[in-house]
């Protein structure tokens, strides 16, 4: 199992090998594979790419996108930038953190959904807006907020 | 071959609009259109962001240019069978610009009407998945001009001419920027476009990406020819996966069409892009730290110098550019340097991408020349502020720019005027605020953002915000001390100098911004632990409570309404208003306007629940026995019966002293008795809410003017304090020949006189000039007193008047007569009485100080109005005439106080209400005298020994309960007197709420002041527990 994972992460990082300085381009390749970047991935990419381990460790854990612990199937990033919060950001996460039952930066039991606070996501037209992996969901409030996570639960 | 197309129909495919459900909507559109066999003849395109975001979904319908707005996959058959099939527009999906009309064409829509499009050229126009409608439009044309006739220099040389300066936010000139890039040595150069758009409130390059990627593309190839370059990079967020879709597909039509790659157009010039993701970091905006991050490390700025004109990218020179920036380049190049300069100001050339949010009705993108004023974008372009609220400030620049007040609003938005007012340009995002924002928890908000995503590399940025940050949140949390603001600015100014890059050498912007316009609010925050906005959730109970200017504790009386305790609601509101008859009628509300349930349905009728218990402590004559401290030596003089007077006294006979009231005219009441109308304020329910102040032991001696019957000098000798609550009684003139005819009357006297029992000529046509409370009441007062017609003549629009909307809208239903936009000139007179008035019809200009539209005379538009008498209401200020020797006033005459004593230039002598110039509300007057009451307590009790008694307040009785399970139920409606009734008469117009109406009122009530009561509760129950 172990194996096939390496194997994986060696494809991404041959892919780019043309590239000049593509740390950035193999650990978003790898944590769109993966999820997340689990630290002995971090520690493999490191040797792979002759790079000391802490410089890429330096680097997954400086950019906000980069999660180095597991995450749900969904990852929910509620924006908590300055229009979103003036047309009521905090009811909308508070709408989120009870009907998922967690606070910031935590996981579902059932791993569905992580749920995460974000700074701008530039749908300011929208606002409260949030995103859940790549799509963005605009115009929210309790109600619209509960019929977006039924979609994501059935 | 060439499909003869028929229609096309172009869908908005922003991410915004896409959010809000654009392609469901599309896919609707295409089932519809395949039911009727009409995939050949209707082209449907997603296309890039038109600007409008709330109205979206959108669509427009070409040929025609016919503009749908607000689409739901429900509309589709509407449009493809009416429209597309028929030629029948679908009005009702036409943009309503007034409740009358629709307008079909964008052109025609205010919002568009002012735009001029040179950077959103494209988008909307275009599908940008399709490389040949980029080329239709001139697309790549640019390039082959380049590339074809011009030499590296010469294009340099058009850039500078054209006076383009970078539009990320900084403003450098992008030719000079170019130029040095150039001159650098070095064989291998770079382009990068910066599309790491990260500032809150900006989208624009956003919009452009996805709406309009190959102008990006084919500006970096031009710049790339200008310096030297063969490759580019655009550095996009990670935020942005649709812009990141629609470039690569982009990128991927342009190589095939030989336009980037390897010998572009057959002319010899290499030059390709590639995409690098960011990961979430606002830092990699700032040039040097997206350099770090293309590079593979985190993205941390470096010192400059070097620029990455002379080192960039793995050390080459580069020249990197915003996206807006590179936008404006093809134009530039085809239309010619001269065009582009011809727009925009002296030093700020071509238009600026504006991305509107906030509290403003049309939100979404503009593309505005610059030099534009902030009043135009604000309520031209953005339709004015959502809910009818009123504007704060705008915000521009985001987290390293400022914010703009209203006194500002004429601003002509260039570079150069908006640092002058201590904001920046920025990238182009503004944040409209509106009354309900807190300046405070905004400054603190954008230092937030900027510690979350400092870099950590400096000290100043890493540790100093933080430190910043902290002072923020002790003021936020009542917590701040005298010498915050100083340590604040001093920090500010520290961090400002040593930062190492733009984000921290920007970071204090906000605060120092916020503090150089709205002082008064963080003075507000530290010292009276109030929050004028109603925001700032540490310091207050329930938002109701803090608007209130007395304090009243308001979720615990409408509690014990909804219980059926009517007393202990009395003892409640009695707590901290003694006239609750009077507010229950005649108060404007500022509770209601920060109630919470108005965000759900509407405001709780919290001052018709107060008015119910009022009306009912009266019928039931109930007197609440008299609260008193121990009884003190000290006398009180308190000249003036009005409502700041009145409360004066009511409290410094709880607190043991002796007051006796003077009061210049016949009955007690001031403002009260001779100014309110018995209609809204009968004389019955002023005399119950007397009798209670008169039961304390205060004496009100009537008839005793001061200055006719005694002097300052006397009541100063006589007692050991005086309060001066003499109102402003005086009427403004109205400053223009004639007004000493007989029939100019000043409102105020005109009230006085009929309120005190006088009659006078009834006119028979009447003039009322002015638009606040006190027209409103001389208007309706003319009417009941038998005038045939009634006028009121205001110099702005409706929109802008001062008086309380109900009064405006209770004169309108009995039929007064409004004329907006006049001013008038000249009072015309026949032997020596009144016969008209000359008028001047005005038009809205400019914006003034207040944030208003000043009116502007129209050339020629005078008018005459026939009339018999003529009332000035436009103004007033206190009569002080006889006994000011020695007092202070301040330039517009009223009394100078001491802001926070209310104490006046005069030993021993204080002053409140209307006397001192303030908000002129009997609320706040009444708030007023109260603040002084304790201000003169406080006064006397100075140096005397008194062992002090801590009282401790018990809890007001108040239901614990759950609170409540929140479903929309409509406001109670106010029953009045028909109208045909209540013109002959002064009988009362609104009417007290049943009990039962009442008591379901007060079951809407939210009781936002559990939150923290429970909360408190819980906190002692788990110290108890714990210290088992």
């Amino acid at each position: 199992m172990e194996e096939t994972l390496y194997r994986e992460v060696e494809e991404i990082v041959e892919k780019y090998k043309e590239e000049k300085t593509p740390l950035l381009c193999v650990l978003q390749g790898v944590q769109e594979r993966f999820r997340y970047l689990p630290r002995n991935v971090l520690g493999y990419i490191a040797k792979k790419m002759n790079i000391p381990a802490s410089t890429v460790y330096g680097v997954a854990t400086f950019y906000s996108f980069f999660e180095t612990a597991p995450v749900g199937e969904y990852v929910i990033r509620v924006c908590k930038s300055t229009p979103c919060h003036v047309q009521g950001a905090f009811s909308v996460l508070k709408a989120l953190k009870r009907e998922l039952g967690i606070k910031e930066g935590e996981t579902t039991r059932d791993g569905k959904f992580t749920l995460e606070v974000t700074s701008c996501l530039g749908v300011c037209g929208v606002a409260p807006a949030m995103m859940i992996n790549d799509v963005t969901y605009g115009n929210l409030n309790d109600e619209r907020v509960r019929e977006i996570l039924a979609l994501y639960r059935r | 071959m060439i499909e003869a197309e028929r229609n096309q129909v172009l869908l908005c495919a922003g991410a915004a609009c896409i959010s809000s459900g654009a392609l469901k909507v599309k896919e609707a559109l295409w089932r519809e259109i395949q039911k009727h066999g009409l995939e050949t003849e209707i082209r449907l395109i997603e296309t890039g962001c038109v600007g409008p975001c709330n109205l979206g979904p959108l669509a427009i319908i070409y040929p025609e240019g016919v503009f749908y707005q607000r689409l739901t996959p429900e509309d589709a058959p509407a449009i493809v069978e009416e429209h597309l099939l028929k030629g029948r527009v679908v009005e009702r999906l036409l943009y309503q610009a007034s409740p009358e009309e629709r307008k079909k064409f964008l052109r025609e829509i205010a919002f568009f009407e002012k735009q001029v499009k040179i950077a959103l050229r494209n988008s909307g126009f275009i599908d940008p998945l399709n490389i040949e409608d980029y080329i239709a439009r001139d697309g790549y044309m640019a390039l082959a001009k380049v590339l074809t006739e011009m030499t590296p220099d010469e294009v340099i040389e058009v850039v500078k001419r054209s006076g383009l300066r970078g539009r990320g936010g900084a403003g450098f000139p992008t030719g000079l920027k170019w130029e040095f890039t150039r001159r650098s040595k070095g064989s291998e150069k770079f382009v990068i476009c910066n599309a790491d758009e990260g500032d809150p409130g900006a989208f624009m390059d956003r919009s452009i990406l996805e709406g309009d990627p190959h102008s990006v593309l084919e500006a970096m190839a031009i710049a790339g020819y200008a310096i030297g370059a063969k490759q580019g990079y655009i550095y996009v967020r990670a935020e942005y996966p649709l812009a990141v879709e629609r470039l690569q597909h982009a990128i991927g039509q342009a190589r095939e069409y030989g336009l980037l790659g390897k010998n572009i157009m057959g002319l010899g010039f290499d030059f390709d892009i590639e995409i690098r993701i960011g990961a979430g970091a606002f830092v990699c905006g700032e040039e040097t730290a997206l350099i770090a991050s293309v590079e593979g490390k985190r993205g941390m700025p470096r010192p400059k110098p070097p620029f990455p004109a002379q080192s960039g990218l793995w050390e080459k020179p580069t020249v990197i550019n915003n996206v807006e920036t590179y936008a404006n380049i093809p134009p530039i190049i085809l239309k010619g340097a001269e065009w582009f300069s011809s727009i925009g100001t002296e030093k700020s050339k071509g238009t600026k991408v504006f991305a509107l949010a906030g509290d403003v009705n049309n939100t979404g993108l503009v593309e505005v020349p610059m030099g534009i004023s902030l009043g135009e974008i604000v309520y031209d372009l953005g339709g004015g502020i959502r809910g009818g609220k009123k504007l704060k400030a705008v915000q521009i620049g985001g987290p390293s720019g400022g914010c703009i007040p209203v006194e500002y609003l004429n601003v002509k938005i260039d570079y150069d005027s908006l640092k002058e007012l201590g904001a920046i340009m920025g990238s182009g995002g503004l944040i409209v605020m509106d009354e309900d924002t807190c300046m405070v928890d905004l400054a603190r908000f954008f230092l937030e953002f900027v510690q979350d995503e400092s870099c950590g590399k400096c000290t100043p940025c890493r540790i100093g915000t933080k430190r910043m940050l902290e002072i923020l949140n002790r003021i936020i949390a009542g917590e701040g001390k005298e010498g915050d603001i100083e340590l604040l600015e001093d920090l500010a100014r520290q961090i400002k100098a040593s930062a190492l890059c733009g984000l921290g050498q920007t970071a204090p912007n906000p605060v120092l911004s916020t503090l150089r316009y709205f002082r008064e609010e963080y003075e507000a925050h530290i010292r009276e632990k109030r929050c004028p906005a109603v925001v700032c959730r540490p310091l207050f109970q329930a938002p109701c409570q803090h608007a209130c200017p007395l304090g009243i504790d308001i979720p615990a009386y409408v509690s014990l309404v909804k219980a059926g305790d009517y007393v202990g609601a009395l003892r409640v509101i009695r707590e901290d208003n003694p006239l609750p008859s009077v507010c229950g009628r005649v108060c404007h509300r500022p509770c209601e306007s920060k109630c919470r349930r108005g965000q759900l349905d509407e405001p709780v009728a919290i001052d018709d629940i107060k008015r119910f218990v009022a009306d009912y402590a009266r019928r039931e004559r109930i007197t609440l026995p008299v609260v008193m401290e121990k009884k003190r030596e000290e006398s009180v003089a308190v000249v003036g019966s009005g409502p700041a007077g009145l409360t004066c006294a009511y409290y410094l006979a709880r607190l043991g002293y002796s007051v006796t009231v003077f009061e210049a005219l016949p009955v007690a009441g001031g403002m009260l008795a001779a100014g309110i109308p018995a209609y809204r304020l009968p004389r019955e329910a002023l005399e119950y809410d007397l009798n209670q102040i008169k039961a304390m032991g205060v004496r009100i001696e009537c008839n005793k003017a001061l200055g006719r019957d005694f002097t300052l000098e006397e009541l100063q000798e006589k007692f050991d304090a005086v309060f001066l609550g003499i109102g402003a009684w005086k009427s403004l003139p109205l400053g223009i020949p004639g007004e000493h005819l007989e029939g100019v009357v000043p409102a105020l006297d005109l009230l006085r006189h009929i309120n005190l029992g006088g009659t006078i000529d009834v006119p028979r046509r009447a003039v009322v000039v002015g638009g606040g409370n006190a027209a409103m009441d001389a208007a309706r007062t003319l009417l009941r007193m038998g005038a045939l017609e009634v006028n009121v003549v205001y110099r702005r629009t409706r929109n802008e008047m001062p008086a309380i909307p109900e009064e405006i809208e209770d004169a309108e239903k009995e039929g007064i007569i409004f004329h907006f936009l006049m001013v008038p000139l000249e009072v015309v007179g026949e032997n020596g009485k009144v016969r008209g008035l000359r008028l001047q019809r005005m038009r809205l200009g400019d914006f003034d100080r207040s944030g208003r539209r000043r009116p502007v005379p129209i050339e020629g538009g005078e008018l005459f109005l026939e009339c018999d008498m003529v009332v000035a209401a436009i103004g007033q200020k206190p009569d002080l005439e006889g006994f000011a020797s020695g007092l202070q006033l301040d330039y517009q005459g009223n009394i100078s106080v001491n802001p926070y004593t209310l104490a006046s230039s005069l030993p021993k002598v204080f002053a409140g209400g209307d006397a001192i110039g303030r908000e002129a509300t009997v609320v706040h007057a009444m708030a007023l005298g109260k603040k002084a009451a304790f201000s003169i307590h406080q006064y006397l009790r100075e140096g005397k020994e008194e062992e002090l008694e801590t009282v401790i307040q018990p809890e007001k009785p108040r239901i614990l309960e759950e609170p409540p399970t929140v479903k929309e139920i409509p406001r109670v409606r106010v029953s009045e007197t028909p109208v045909r009734e209540r013109v002959c008469s002064f009988s009362e117009v609104k009417l007290c709420l049943s009990e039962e109406d009442a008591r379901h009122e007060a079951e809407r009530c939210l009781r936002c002041d559990l939150e923290k009561i429970l909360k408190k509760q819980e906190n002692q129950v788990l110290v108890e527990e714990g210290a088992e």
